[in-house]
């Protein structure tokens, strides 16, 4: 097993939906324990993306591989759904979905490693131990003083946060988020950008998102996917400085 | 204080009916009751019983079954055959007599023998609940489209029954039975009536005790979890059928449990205990108490039999079932946490909304004199 600075190689994917090359020889790599954003205009095959490294979707061509800390590598693509997501790679979806009638502590307790038999769930408690972890990530999210109040009365941006949190407690390796930002004011954008520098310690991050301020915060390597194909990467200023992405993206009013 | 009834409010409310049933044979015995009345009171106990699971069913889990009368039904045939052979001595039946038959049929053997019968009154509800839970569930079946199947397989069910009637005496039923504990009609048989009405009492409690457990611990968040958002359960990595089918069954056995308690008071049994609008009737009684808290369950099963009972004697029976209809729609529009939820979610709103208005006028009118 050779030690790997990748955590995800996209190998030449290319998805065809009816005639339709949604994604065309896509390849870049994940680094382990950094903030990845994929940006781009609206159909630049960004979701699509995901999609596929999740198995949601089945590329035509190519191949994913995962890496893994300290375990064999895996070939992503091909494998189920659910088998992916034990393997350590959680996904947020754009709405937010959390349990709203149950309290933000039982939302975490529910999504807890493990214990998932009907049995477990009667005579079962989570241990100290977990407990601890569960305060933990809510402490990083800023839900702790939130920890006894129902899901449904939090804020929409809380209820973003409290999903990241159920993601973070079954600690993947991976966690892939759909635009978490979405219909978040500038603050609450802002704080999730922190939270998740602070949550990149434990996992890769894998962001889409348009919010360019929300990029230039948190971004370690940026991708800008146009019209299925890559059309550069690197850090944020390169991007940034880049006429193409100008012209393309930035340009037609991506600046806010 | 008022911490406390927030928190153990319906364990302080259960508490009290409990109490409450426990001294009315003893107001029987002063004179201050009559026999009948204390009769009702041990059929609304086996109702109660039958709300609990159907609670746990859909007002937590969300699965409206419009078929819990079958599973009911199917407890209080199990116990109604036990009860007949005991007072027809073990042998055959008038109406096997009838129907052609000459020994007592297979199906009937079990029910010689008392323990035999009780283990056949949950064997048999969960067996059949079991079969049809996993693949209903198993294929992902869900709202509507399952209500409407739970309804069909009781329609069928009741088909059945009336077509075995060598076995089950079609439309008429198994009557002229005695209670478990002997015959509890009269005076005399004063003090078995009163045995049979604690030992419902008690299976009520346990049930209450069995619900109330379930759904405190991990167990029944998941069910509240399955009812508000099944796919992100799904995500979570629980195999949401399973648990919808466990849930299924445990109600149903809990409605066979209360269908057997029910036969003992109610000396008889008949299919339309099996019928669709019987196991409306159930479904109301959860909805109109109160869904998701068990102890909406009893309060409506209770509530809504008592006045049934006292209500459509005389001028109001013609017109019962059109207000209790009335009363549903009514619940569903305006009151959809039933009377538990009114109490518990509703009044507290409307009596804080009704202090700052009138804080409001207040101070309005303080800045009017001002002016």
């Amino acid at each position: 097993m050779t030690s790997n600075e990748n955590v995800l190689e996209i190998k030449n994917i290319s998805v065809c939906f009816d005639g339709f090359y949604a994604l065309t020889d896509v390849r870049t790599n994940v680094k382990r324990h950094t903030i990845h954003f994929f940006i781009g205009p609206n159909g630049a095959g960004k979701t699509t993306l995901l999609d596929i490294i999740c198995a949601k979707t089945k590329p035509t061509a190519g191949n994913i591989m995962y890496y893994p800390e300290g375990r064999e590598p895996m070939r992503l693509t091909g494998m189920k759904e659910y088998k992916i997501v034990r393997e350590g790679i959680g996904r947020k979806f754009q709405v937010p979905s959390v349990f709203v009638n149950l309290t933000v502590l039982d939302n975490m307790i529910l999504s807890l490693k493990g214990h998932k038999g009907i049995m477990d769930s009667i005579f079962g408690k989570p241990s100290e131990e977990e407990l601890k972890s569960i305060d933990e990530v809510l402490e990083k999210v800023g839900l702790l003083d939130k920890k006894d109040v129902r899901a449904g009365s939090l804020a929409h941006g809380q209820k973003q946060w409290l999903e990241i949190g159920m993601q973070l407690v079954q600690k993947p390796e991976i966690i892939m988020l759909d635009e978490p930002a979405a219909g978040m004011g500038k603050p609450e954008t802002f704080r999730t950008g922190e939270i998740l520098k602070k949550i990149k310690d434990e996992c890769t991050v894998i962001v889409i998102e348009h919010d360019m301020d929300f990029v230039k915060q948190a971004a370690d390597t940026v991708t800008v996917l146009h019209e299925g194909k890559i059309l550069m990467e690197g850090d944020i200023n390169d991007v940034l400085a880049d006429k193409t992405v100008q012209s393309v993206y930035l340009g037609r009013g991506g600046e806010k | 204080m008022n911490k406390l009834i927030k928190k153990q409010g319906s364990n302080i409310c259960f508490g009290v009916i409990a109490v409450v049933l426990a001294v009315m044979p003893l107001l029987y015995s002063a004179g201050l009751m009559n026999s009948s009345t204390v009769l009702f009171l041990g059929k609304c106990t086996a109702f109660a019983i039958a709300a609990m699971g159907i609670d746990l069913i859909w007002g937590y889990t969300g699965i409206l079954s419009l078929g819990h009368g079958l599973y009911f039904a199917l407890g209080g045939y199990a116990m109604a055959m036990y009860l007949k052979l005991q007072s027809t001595g073990g042998k055959i039946t008038d109406f096997m007599h009838t129907g052609g038959l000459t020994e007592l049929p297979l199906a009937w053997k079990p029910f010689l023998n008392l323990p035999l019968s009780l283990i056949m009154v949950i064997v048999v509800p969960a067996a059949v609940s079991g079969v049809i839970g996993y693949f209903i569930f198993k294929s992902r079946v869900k709202g509507v489209y399952f209500s409407i199947i739970s309804q069909a397989l009781t329609w069928a069910a009741y088909s059945i029954f009336i077509a075995l009637s060598p076995y089950t005496n079609g439309n008429v039923g198994i009557t002229e039975i005695k209670s478990i504990f002997g015959s509890i009609k009269g005076e005399s048989n004063k003090s078995r009536m009163f045995l049979l009405f604690y030992v419902a009492l008690a299976v009520m409690i346990g049930v209450y005790a069995l619900c109330k457990f379930l759904v405190g611990r991990k167990f029944g968040k998941l069910l509240i979890a399955i009812r508000d958002g099944e796919n992100r359960t799904y995500f979570s990595g629980y195999k949401v059928s399973s648990y919808k089918t466990f849930v299924y069954v445990l109600s149903a056995v809990i409605a066979a449990v209360a269908g057997a308690v029910f036969v003992n008071f109610n000396g008889s049994i008949t299919p339309s205990q099996m019928t669709i609008s019987y196991s409306i009737t159930m479904v109301i009684w959860v909805a109109i108490g109160g869904r998701g808290t068990i102890i909406g369950a009893v309060i409506g099963a209770f509530l809504i039999n008592l006045c049934e009972y006292n209500l459509s004697s005389g001028a109001m029976v013609e017109i019962w079932q059109y207000i209790i209809g009335a009363v549903f729609c009514i619940t569903i529009l305006f009151f959809k946490g039933g009377i538990v939820g009114f109490v518990k979610d509703q009044l507290p709103e409307m009596i804080a909304s009704r202090k700052n208005k009138k804080a409001k006028t207040e101070k309005a009118s303080a800045e009017k004199v001002k002016a």
